[in-house]
């Protein structure tokens, strides 16, 4: 390994060992509810947020939902069926309100998100951000310009109170409480999340980004992300995620709904990158409009498990979805993940790319569904599914599924895995790389097809976190 | 045993109480075994039931004939009639293969339900070429559950031709247990009026070296329907496992459907997994291509048919099951081009 690569190493791993974000600061929280989860605690969210009464009915009744809704069965049952709901606080606010301004967020919250790089990204290349710590939004900004065009950006609290119209439109209507057991507990206990307008017309050219951090133990984190794109509007959402270390269980199980209205285009990329003690429940759907387009761009680097399957409906005649997917499964961890593509309507296209790696045991599942229904005439879909496993240890299922209800479909379904090439990293090596410095570049151009839809320094983030995860994967 | 629920894969599309018979568990009438050439079939059949499935349980209790074939040495085309009559007929076929043969099953028929379980061994270093031929009556109903084990460089190839019945349901599992062993399986389903075709095909490589291909072509017509589930499975320390899996669906009417789902667990790395599935509907380009060499457009439909699931048969070595197999699927689309 060169000089530079191996500092470069050092410099992450004393960092804090293996997790790069496993720090946490002390627990300084405003209000913390009781661990547990009850019809009151559900109620008590919602008046201390000084809700309207048809939230706190959603609530409430999505809470009755969750209780009686059976686990799954699938995914990772042995994990599910552990989760104990009744050791997790629900809700924690850290701040007693959102700021504008860095200097107004205590100081420890501040440095926390130094450490993420987020101050440093608002000031050069994002169009606004909301910083979320635990339960709520800590900090919220958004430049003038877009503010003056009509754009909303808000955290999700702040969208219900300032615009509860539009929020009553669309909450719940893209996922229901009833969709999943882990839809109806975010949609009984949600807190935080985004809320995003963009009018008719207005093109959001440089990214937003929410950042979502879990410092307590034993958090849970619900938030809900709304996203509306009105017709012919554009905007790129960005999302990063990360947690402190502990021993006990942490679960974050977020909802997302976007909605591209005609002509719109939603672009909403994810870097996932809990620690190994958080579950990752997330449920995001989107519905596509007609000639819109939706993509979701999404990694899973952390988490101890991670089942998420963006889901595309695409409801309007010509409308387009893309979804890249990569996950990387190290020790510990079983990356369940995947894609779901709806075709309603007639002319609609659709591009799925998945890219997984299992490592020291890991497991990465894609899981998949993509269904053409009866009246969908001409549509065309691609999936290409890739799993590369890096020792004998660990483990890649793929289990897509294909539904076709309309004899015009032209779709095509391609899955492969495979270990990393000895000619490969032959190769690179006779070139002066050594087989650490080898293997990491073949990992990085294998997931090269997710780097190169994100924003430059994101990618260059992206490969270092790769680089890392990479660590000591020969011998 | 209660029913399986809708949630796994195997009964989300044919949930169990949609293949079953009406009643419980009747007592079932024998389907009639025939074979022709110089074997013999011998009564009763060895049989090891996996508790965890429903279906290959039911199929154990409900009674119904019992024979096996004993190949030992080497044997040339083997046909096997299996007529199943009255209103619930079963029947179970165990092959022992210690030699060579191409054996090929045909089941006909108007009994209300069939069940059928085939199970075999091909011992090591021997070849085994099976083929199911399914041309029950156009309102029969079908459970078919077969078990295989593919032994130490042996070679099995199995090709199914599922054109009978009209809700069919078959589950194909075959398990590599010795090093160098291979696997080819072609699976052609013709769906038409309103059939209903379900095909479960799992693969197991329990061990290192060996291979498998499968391959399976369904052409829909009408409001039929075929679904495809296929488990690839490599087991921990299978390393040097080459196998894949091709899915291809044919759509030639608006009310026809097929779904695919090819599924892949591998706990070992030194594999070349893949799978593979795509579905569209018939060219116009080579319809008007056919009607240009003065073919109706029936004809010409018909054609293409015969050519794409009968292309399904050509990863297959075995030269007389390519042929009787092919020769079945001509003579059914001839048929169906005269009604």
């Amino acid at each position: 390994m060169s000089d530079e690569a191996i500092s470069e190493s050092n410099e992450a791993r004393d960092l804090v060992g293996e997790y790069q974000f496993g720090f946490h600061d002390e627990d300084k929280s405003v209000i913390r509810f009781n661990n547990g989860l009850s019809e009151q605690i559900v109620r008590d969210i919602s008046a201390i947020k000084n809700e309207p009464e048809w939230m706190t009915d959603i609530r409430v009744k999505a809470y009755h939902h969750f209780v009686e809704r059976e686990m799954p069965k699938w995914g990772s049952p042995e994990i599910l069926n552990n989760i104990d709901f009744e050791a997790i606080t629900y809700f924690l606010r850290s701040t007693d309100a959102t700021k504008d301004d860095w200097k107004d967020v205590p100081e420890d919250i501040q440095n926390t998100f130094d450490k993420v790089g987020l101050r440093e990204a608002e000031g050069t290349w994002l169009g606004g951000i909301t910083a979320q710590y635990d339960s709520e939004a800590v900090y919220h900004s958004i430049r003038e310009d877009l503010e003056s065009q009509g754009v909303i950006f808000l955290d999700m609290d702040s969208g219900l109170r300032e615009h509860p119209e539009l929020v009553k439109k669309y909450f719940g209507k893209v996922v229901p409480h009833s969709d999943n057991k882990f839809a109806a507990l975010n949609t009984a206990v949600w807190s935080g999340g985004s809320f995003v307008y963009i009018p008719k017309g207005v093109h959001v050219e440089m990214p937003i980004q929410a950042y979502f951090r879990i410092n307590a133990e034993n958090m849970g984190q619900f938030e809900r992300t709304l996203i509306l794109a009105d017709e012919g509007s554009s905007v790129h959402y960005i999302e990063g995620c990360t947690a402190p270390s502990y021993s006990s269980t942490a679960l974050h199980s977020a909802v997302v709904e976007l909605i591209a209205m005609d002509g719109a285009k939603i672009r909403y990329s994810t870097i996932q990158n809990w620690s190994n003690n958080v579950l990752n429940l997330v449920t995001k759907r989107a519905h596509a409009m007609k000639n819109s387009t939706v993509e979701w761009i999404d990694s899973n680097i952390g988490s101890g498990l991670t089942m998420k399957y963006p889901a595309i409906l695409l409801k309007g005649e010509g409308s387009h979805a893309e979804v890249v997917s990569v996950a990387y499964a190290g020790k510990g961890q079983h990356q369940d993940t995947g894609a779901k593509v709806h075709h309603l309507a007639a002319n609609t296209t659709s591009n799925i790319i998945s890219k997984s790696i299992s490592k020291d045991g890991g497991r990465s599942t894609y899981r998949g569904m993509l269904q053409v229904m009866p009246k969908a005439h001409n549509c065309r879909s691609k999936i290409v599914c890739d799993a590369l496993m890096l020792d004998s240890d660990s483990r890649s299922d793929t289990y897509p599924t294909m539904e076709i209800g309309n004899s015009s479909a032209d779709l095509e379904h391609e899955a492969s895995v495979s270990k990393v090439s000895g000619d490969q990293l032959f190769y690179l090596m006779s070139r002066g790389f050594s087989e650490q410095e080898a293997m990491g570049l073949i990992v990085n151009g294998f997931f090269e097809p997710f780097t190169r839809e994100l924003p430059a320094d994101y990618a260059v983030e992206m490969n270092k976190l790769l680089n890392i995860k990479m660590e000591g994967s020969i011998g | 045993m209660s029913p399986p629920p809708r949630a796994k894969h195997l009964w989300r599309y044919t949930p169990w109480p949609r293949i079953k018979p009406q009643e419980g568990v009747p007592v079932a009438d024998k389907i009639l075994f025939s074979i022709d050439g110089d074997v013999t079939l011998q009564s009763g059949a060895p049989r090891a039931v996996l508790e965890s499935d429903i279906a290959r349980v039911f199929l154990s209790e409900i009674g119904g004939s019992s024979h096996t074939l004993h190949i030992d040495g080497d044997f040339g085309l083997i046909h096997i009639q299996a007529k199943a009559s009255g209103h619930v007929a079963a029947g179970h076929l165990h092959i022992d293969c210690k030699g060579s043969a191409t054996v090929i099953l045909h089941l006909t028929g108007e009994a209300d339900w069939s069940g059928l379980y085939v199970s075999g061994v091909v011992a090591d270093n021997c070849k085994l070429a099976y083929g199911f031929v399914n041309e029950l009556s156009n309102d029969c109903k079908l459970l078919h559950c077969e078990d295989w084990a593919v032994g130490r460089d042996a070679v099995m190839e199995i090709a199914a031709l599922s054109v009978g019945g009209f809700r069919c349901k078959s589950d194909v599992r075959t398990t590599l247990i010795g090093s160098g062993g291979s696997l080819k399986q072609a699976v052609t389903v013709h769906g038409l009026g309103s059939r209903h075709i379900d095909n479960h095909i799992e693969i197991n490589h329990k061990v290192a070296n060996c291979n498998s291909k499968l391959v399976i072509n369904s052409a829909c017509a009408g409001s039929s329907r075929s679904i495809a589930t296929g488990l690839l499975k490599v087991a921990e320390g299978a390393n040097g496992t080459d196998a894949g899996q091709v899915f291809r669906n044919l759509l030639l009417s608006d009310k026809a459907r097929a779904d695919s789902i090819p599924e892949l667990e591998v706990l070992a790395d030194e594999v070349k997994a893949a799978h593979g599935a795509a579905s569209s509907p018939v060219n116009p380009e080579q319809v008007h291509y056919l009607m240009s060499r003065g073919h109706s457009p029936q004809q010409a439909e018909t054609l293409i048919v015969e050519g794409f699931l009968i292309d399904a048969f050509s990863t297959l070595s075995d030269s007389d099951l390519k042929d009787v197999l092919a020769t079945r699927m001509t003579i059914h689309l001839e048929c169906e081009l005269k009604r």
